[in-house]
């Protein structure tokens, strides 16, 4: 019995910690409805400014932690002025997709600064420990609790009470109205970056602190918490952020308790989808609150789609089908080989992103399901491979839409968050449903691709095969976008509630959108399981749902073509920038930065 | 049909071309010009810290080739990829080393998923793909191209088990350990060979590699009441348990793999990791004086930085490879035929290393039991802590 205790201080421990990362996205969110990601990277920026003050300038902490919260904010309200406020007037997609390639840029910076071998953060807080339970408790455990709930009371406080708060609020409900009334939009987001960058900052600090030990690769995990705890709690409500956080800490500390540490993060995205389903706007949205999202087309961009003349595209499609006649050499054919392989997962996304707006960002999972069921069918059962990856295709499909569709009901952002839950969710049992996926080990000596007994081992042979999967797949989007159901998905996408009311079925057309977009990644998922030969639960991570999710946007959501030309530039981009070695994901990320301010409707339009 | 021999032929044709650019080049290189190596490794991305140890190594281990008047009088350098460790990228890399007619031999990918997604690619395009933190029992499976000199766990856990139960007297175990390929395959062999010396394993707690806090893990572990625990952890995840094994008032004698044996494991530990307990391929004070020249000339060339594992592994790498181009010369299947004749190579890890031609890794890696001591990595006095 006396374990339960420990495991509920030890949740509301570690809860705290989320907490720190929580409230300033809360805070974000509840302004510019913007989901941060970021904001672990300024958690980062914060841990290594409080490295370089407590280890070099050995300052004392109260000093260290201003001088973390001063460089911090001023991070945030870099920014919030050149990153952020650029985007104001364009897509919703515009931001989040910028907040991506501001952590990319961020985190490289300081992997660049200060190399990516982890270094102890001393505490500065004397090291005694107080007997609770069974375990301990010690002085920074209790400032960690305190700053969390500390930032929580005031930023509540300053939002209700002070002029500025009110703004702020005002702002949050209404942007429009508020800048009638005279409130200035920007000084409240600028206030609100710079307060949140803060509160990164020194979260970063104190977790370091914590831990002994900071690393360039702190951040994305600290974001991932950071935004399960913030929607558990109703995203932009500060208070709710830090009861979602002490919520997920005890969570998944129960779930240790019961099951076992390495189930521990799986109880934390079930803890999110389960919240999302019944209080799709999380546990303490309020009722007053105004709709998360407008409820029209919430990420499309208005734009007159680039209409390419039909030999373009053949002649396009010609060059790129007899390429391998010329002399290239098998790293441009391999390099292309992931463009296609790429391209098919982007037809997926971009069909339930973009024509029925649905925004995926665990798209990688139904690759992960394509690859194991094509691997494990062809590898225990000797089903012939060619078949298999179509299994593996059907399984995504199948399986896909199953898991897929509790997250039918949420709207905008929501969306997203469900889906990088569930994500993570199949990645967790594909770890720890040893018996089928053989768990950690992975599964190795998949037999090579193979079309009616003849095996496709060169790199010619495998470009040709994929490349014709990936043309087939787009023909028939094409087809399927041009015809009745296809202006089916673009009214849902377009006005959810009109379309309800001329009498469509949500969730049939959405269920359609996923099982035909389910399958184009499982077969991509199964091709590359043949490719590779060796696969594990790594393989199809979360980095490449954010890659997908990349090229769509890149292309054009919603457009066939733009989703094939966005594979080839973002599998390209990184082998051209090669040559750059440790500053290649630096200059992607500034490319995509880039594309983002100068081109948000994407390369070729929305369709 | 004469539409598809026209196609074969000019693709033939155009191969042949290819093949004889490629041959002359190779034909009349300049002798002046390196031999190159091609390396696969994660640069950026998650794992960026372990490209970075390499980098340290092979390139102390260069200098001193050089020094030593090269392979044969001409250059080796390498040409480092940067793959994040993503099998993507390293197939892609695969394919850009295996046509490049400069690359005589690979190194690297350093995860299972991105080395043995190359694998194939190595294989049938004959170019030997010698992945030195490769410990994934299938790796060297992979093909006869597939070389390592990574310790099979099979070698080291038994080791680690006999330090714990036969020599430490611990009966009751604990058993944490990343939940890898590596973690995985390291704890079976660990706890077979503990049973088999008698010991009971009373729990056994996986952590995946982002995990940070373990605190709800310990209280699982405390409740098994074990008498002692054991770290089948890298440095910064081992230093972690640690200090939250002693946070949460846990006393008993930790016992760590020696994935764990870094400076940075007592930097990031401090005083939690006193006492703990680590089987080791080499360490400082080993007498021998291949380790003392890699200590020294590391330090000298790192402004006093104390070299780790990983800088180890590399290092014995690049030694290994120019053992085996200086006999295999810059012919791919000479090369890959070398490494069944090198003898005897110089090594951190091994002492003298010689390749076992059936599993095609090296046997015998050298250990050693340490523990911390005053905030330093000693060898153990026999003296229970």
């Amino acid at each position: 019995m006396s374990s339960w205790l420990d495991y509920t201080i030890n949740g509301l421990i570690v809860g705290n910690v989320y907490a720190l990362v929580a409230v300033g996205l809360a805070l974000i969110f509840g302004v510019s409805r913007l989901i941060n990601f970021a904001q672990g990277s300024i958690y980062l920026v914060g841990a290594y400014i409080g490295w370089v003050a407590v280890v070099q300038l050995h300052t004392p902490l109260p000093l260290t932690i201003i001088v973390v919260a001063v460089a911090a904010a001023i991070v945030g309200l870099i920014i919030e002025r050149f990153g952020l406020r650029p985007l104001q007037n364009s897509v919703r997609i515009a931001p989040l997709l910028a907040t991506i390639g501001i952590s990319f840029v961020l985190d490289q910076l300081v992997m660049l600064t200060f190399s990516p071998n982890p270094r102890a953060l001393p505490s500065q807080l004397p090291d005694v420990r107080f007997q609770v339970g069974g375990g301990t408790i010690g002085p920074l455990d209790l400032l960690i609790a305190g700053v969390g709930l500390t930032s929580a009371i005031l930023l509540f406080v300053f939002l209700r009470y002070s002029k500025l708060g009110w703004a702020v609020r005002a702002t949050a409900q209404d942007r429009d109205a508020a800048m009638q009334m005279g409130v200035d939009v920007n000084r409240v987001n600028q206030a609100v970056f710079g307060i949140a960058a803060a509160l990164g900052g020194v979260s970063g600090l104190l977790v370091g602190m914590y831990y002994n030990q900071i690393d360039t690769a702190m951040s994305l995990q600290a974001t991932l918490k950071g935004v399960v705890a913030e929607v558990v709690g109703g995203a932009g409500n500060v208070p709710g952020a830090v009861i979602g956080s002490l919520l997920l800490g005890l969570v998944e500390s129960y779930g240790v308790a019961v099951f076992g540490t390495s189930y521990r993060n799986l109880f934390a995205f079930l803890l999110l989808v389960v919240v999302l389903v019944l209080r799709p706007n999380g546990l303490f949205a309020s009722a007053r609150q105004a709709p998360p999202e407008p409820l029209t087309g919430t990420f499309i961009a208005p734009s007159r789609p680039v209409r390419i003349p039909r030999w373009v595209l053949l002649a396009a499609a010609a060059i790129f089908a007899i390429l391998p006649f010329f002399p290239v050499s098998f790293y441009v054919l391999q390099t292309l080989i992931n463009a296609w392989l790429l391209g098919m997962l982007a037809l997926s996304l971009t069909l339930v992103a973009g024509t029925i707006g649905q925004v995926s960002l665990g798209h990688a999972a139904l690759l992960a399901i394509g690859a194991y069921t094509s691997a494990l069918l062809s590898l225990t059962l000797n089903v012939p491979v060619g078949l298999a990856i179509i299994c593996g295709g059907l399984m995504s499909a199948a399986l896909g839409t199953l898991l897929i569709s509790p997250s039918f009901r949420l709207r905008g952002h929501y969306v997203s968050i469900a889906t990088l839950a569930i994500g993570e969710i199949v990645s967790l049992v594909i770890l720890n449903w040893e018996s089928v996926t053989r768990g950690p080990i992975g599964i190795s000596g998949i037999p090579p691709l193979s079309l009616f007994g003849y095996e496709l081992i060169s790199p010619t042979s495998i470009y040709w095969f994929s490349f014709t999967v990936m043309v087939v797949l787009a023909l028939l989007q094409g087809r399927l976008l041009g015809s009745h159901l296809g202006r089916s998905f673009r009214a849902i996408r377009d006005d959810d509630i009109a379309a309800r009311a001329y009498g469509l079925s949500l969730n049939r057309y959405k269920s359609l959108a996923f099982i035909f977009g389910g399958f184009a990644a499982g077969v991509s998922g199964g091709i590359a399981a043949h490719l590779y030969s060796y696969i594990n639960h790594e393989t199809f991570n979360t980095q490449q749902s954010i890659l997908a999710l990349t090229v769509v946007i890149l292309g054009g959501l919603g457009n066939v073509v733009g989703a094939m030309l966005g594979a080839v530039a973002l599998v390209g981009l990184p082998e051209v920038f090669r040559i750059a070695a440790e500053y290649r994901i630096l200059i992607y990320g500034i490319v995509l930065l880039l594309l983002v301010r100068f081109r948000p409707q994407g390369l070729l339009g929305t369709m | 049909m004469s539409n598809i021999d026209r196609r074969t032929l000019m693709k033939g044709s155009l191969a042949a071309m290819m093949a004889g650019a490629a041959f002359s080049r190779g034909a009349f290189a300049d002798t002046s010009e390196p031999i190159l190596l091609g390396v696969s490794g994660p640069l950026t991305g998650p794992n960026a810290q372990y490209g970075t140890q390499w980098k340290q190594g092979f390139d102390l281990a260069l200098d001193e080739i050089m020094a030593a008047g090269g392979i044969n009088g001409r250059k080796l350098a390498y040409q480092f990829e940067d793959s994040q460790s993503d099998p993507r990228q390293s197939v892609a890399i695969a394919q850009k080393f295996v046509s490049d007619p400069r690359i005589v031999m690979e190194l690297g990918d350093f995860s299972s998923p991105a080395s043995m997604a190359a694998s194939p690619i190595y294989q049938r395009g004959g170019l030997v793909q010698f992945g030195f933190t490769n410990s994934h029992p299938d790796f060297t499976k992979g093909g006869d191209f597939m070389w390592s000199t990574s310790v099979s766990q099979a070698d080291e856990q038994p080791l680690l088990a006999a330090y714990a139960v036969k020599r430490l007297g611990l009966k009751k175990l604990a058993v944490l350990h990343l939940n890898t390929d590596w973690g995985r395959t390291s704890r079976d062999y660990f706890t077979n060979a503990a049973k088999e010396y008698g010991a009971e394993i009373v729990v056994t707690e996986g952590y995946i590699a982002e995990e940070r806090d373990f605190r709800s893990t310990l209280v699982r572990v405390r409740d098994a009441n074990p008498d002692g625990l054991i770290l089948i952890s890298y440095y910064s995840d081992g230093a972690l348990i640690a200090r939250q094994a002693r946070q949460v008032g846990l006393k008993q004698v930790i016992c760590a793999a020696s994935s764990v044996y870094s400076p940075k494991f007592i930097e990031l530990g401090g005083e939690a990791v006193e006492d703990v307990h680590v089987g080791t391929r080499y360490f400082p004070e080993d007498t021998r004086p291949e380790v003392q020249k890699f200590i020294a000339g590391f330090k000298k060339k790192y402004n006093g930085q104390e070299p780790d594992a990983f800088n180890a592994y590399s290092y014995d790498a690049m030694n290994m490879a120019a053992a085996v181009v200086k006999i295999g010369g810059t012919d791919r299947k000479a090369i890959r035929d070398a490494f069944t004749k090198v003898k005897d190579v110089s090594s951190v890890i091994f002492g003298s290393a010689t390749f076992d031609v059936a599993s095609r890794r090296v046997k015998g890696a050298m250990n050693a039991e340490l523990v911390v001591r005053k905030g330093q990595f000693a060898l153990w006095d026999g003296k229970p802590t």
